[in-house]
């Protein structure tokens, strides 16, 4: 148990430029290791949310590599079933399947992708609801159901693909404030739990208090990283100084 | 006035309206010296002419007395006929009559002209129609592929069929493709109607699929699902419900356009009213009727689609 971490995404040098010319992340650097929870800030239009799709494909690079579970992703990569598989994502706009049930949200992948049996999956989703604390919700559709618990059968809806990291993309922003501190609430479980999580949110209280490290980006690029106390505490970059100013 | 009086008021305004509107056309006609004889049309809905029974050769006819036997004996040599099964004798006790003259008729119920040519308007056009799902469907996936090529052939396909008119296409098929296919007229007219309904088919699909919301996509393949399952689970399910009132008419469209099949020689309803008015000469009855027949069969579809969309309109 006491072999060092592993590295569960590797990105080098990575570059988005958009077919119009503009980069969207120039040279951007980053690595994740198991059970880290490493949480992305900056400002609009930084290009978190862009780094951040860009771990299982959803964004393609056009320069540089990212290794992700064992799986290489560059500019041409093709098949990337088998990494989404082991990569979760959350959404902002939480993108449940409006026609299917909370459990046939949940079960829809687990069945069609790792065929299990419907009944494995069925048991399967029903302990996540029960640890987003969502049992009862189990035959309602999602229009039926608050933004946050959507967010919330959204991340179970993840994590029933049993992956090794989950993306988080802004999770709380299209939430009404007094619903934030229920989806915080099942993050901060899933950090406790030790899964790994990349998380770009606006929300610096979460980052403060379960991130192992804090990432600034602005402009497209990592301006600079750093463990929460001292990210908060003692920022050294002129433009995270600025930026915490404005937004705690 | 309270709303209801008052929308019921000027529900009674439009019926008011159409009624003068249809008395002004009565009127009208009677000034061109029309006679209406709708007593004519009931007889080629629903006909009652049966079967003729014909003189076996040249002979004099016996009737029996109460009128229900009926014989002949051959003018020339021995030979006679006893005849069964008629409802009326047309011929007279002691007539000379000649082989295939008509001696007796049988009387039986039977489809019109009018309701033969509906009946096939309606199997061309339920043919047509599912032909022109299928096809439509392929075609609008294709439309939507990630696939050059694909996107291509189905974008060139919806191009040409939107760009000429039916009638033109359908000449085409029955003279061109009919016969170098050796296609009856009946294969002809499914494969001109298919072909040119999937061209709209296409674009509702593809209007329909592009109406879901990308992030259902990214949703989708984040949890690993292909390409084919995303469609097939994911998009298409959502797209349904988009897509069905236009796709309903549509398919009223493919109804009323099946009526230009009559160019070919197919007797569907509009090529049997055609064939009414030339033995009637009550072209004004034969026209509404045949109007009110095809009123019948798009009422029926449009009401039978607005279940469909009641029972898919459940769900969020």
């Amino acid at each position: 148990m006491d072999q060092p971490a592993a590295v569960l995404i590797e990105a080098r040098d990575i570059e988005k430029r958009y077919p119009n010319g503009v980069l969207g992340l120039k040279r951007a650097s980053l690595s994740v290791k198991a059970g880290e929870v490493v949480v992305i800030v900056g400002p609009s239009g930084s290009g978190k949310s862009t780094l951040l799709r860009t771990f299982n494909g959803l964004e393609a690079i056009t320069g540089g590599e990212i290794v992700v579970d064992g799986h290489v992703l560059h500019q041409r990569s093709a098949d990337l079933r088998a990494l989404r598989q082991r990569v979760g994502m959350v959404f902002q706009q939480f993108n449940l399947f409006p026609h299917l049930t909370v459990l046939e949200n949940l079960c829809l992948a687990p069945v069609k992708v790792l065929k299990l049996s419907a009944a494995q999956a069925d048991e399967r989703a029903r302990v996540l609801l029960a640890k987003v604390g969502l049992l009862n919700k189990w035959d309602c559709y999602p229009a039926q159901l608050s933004g946050g618990q959507q967010q919330r059968v959204a991340i179970a809806r993840a994590l029933a693909m049993q992956p090794a990291v989950i993306l988080f993309d802004e999770p709380t922003s299209a939430l009404d404030p007094e619903m934030v501190g229920e989806v915080l609430e099942v993050m901060k479980q899933l950090a406790v739990d030790g899964m790994t999580m990349c998380v770009v949110t606006h929300e610096m209280g979460f980052a403060r208090a379960v991130a192992d490290r804090v990432i600034f980006m602005d402009g497209g690029e990592i301006l600079c990283e750093d463990v929460p106390e001292a990210f908060f505490g003692a920022p050294r970059h002129e433009r995270l100084q600025s930026f915490l100013r404005q937004v705690l | 006035m309270s709303p209801s009086l008052s929308r019921w008021l000027w529900h009674a305004v439009a019926a008011a309206l159409l009624v003068t509107i249809g008395s002004g056309l009565y009127l009208a006609s009677k000034r061109i010296d029309y006679t209406w004889r709708w007593e004519r049309i009931p007889q080629y809905l629903i006909s009652t002419e049966g079967d003729d029974q014909k003189a076996p050769f040249d002979g004099f006819v016996a009737v029996s007395e109460d009128g229900r036997a009926l014989s002949m004996t051959a003018l020339r040599g021995a030979e006679t006929a006893e005849f069964t099964g008629f409802s009326r004798i047309v011929a007279g006790n002691g007539d000379l009559v000649f082989e295939g003259d008509v001696i007796a008729k049988t009387d039986a119920i039977s489809a019109g002209p009018l309701l033969v040519g509906l009946w096939l308007t309606l199997k061309i056009s339920a043919l047509s129609l599912v032909f022109a799902l299928l096809l439509g469907l392929i075609v609008g996936l294709g439309r939507v592929s990630k696939n050059p090529a694909a996107r291509d052939l189905a974008a060139f396909y919806v191009e040409v069929i939107r760009g000429t008119p039916l009638l033109v296409q359908i000449f085409i098929v029955y003279f061109f493709i009919g016969t170098v296919l050796q296609l009856s007229a009946f294969a002809a007219g499914v494969v001109a109607l298919a072909v040119f309904t999937a061209a709209y088919v296409a674009e509702i699909v593809r209007a329909g699929i592009e109406a879901v919301p990308k992030g259902q996509t990214e949703a989708a393949q984040s949890v690993g699902l292909s390409g084919f399952q995303t469609m097939r689970y994911v998009i298409l399910p959502q797209a349904t419900r988009r897509i069905l009132p236009p796709l309903a008419g549509q398919s009223i469209n493919l109804i009323k356009d099946s009526s230009l099949v009559s160019v070919m020689a197919l007797t569907d309803l509009t090529k049997a009213g055609r064939e009414v008015v030339s033995s009637t000469f009550s072209p004004f009855e034969v026209w509404f009727v045949v109007a009110l027949m095809y009123l019948l069969l798009t009422g029926v579809l449009s009401v039978a689609v607005r279940r469909l969309e009641r029972r898919y309109a459940v769900q969020g």
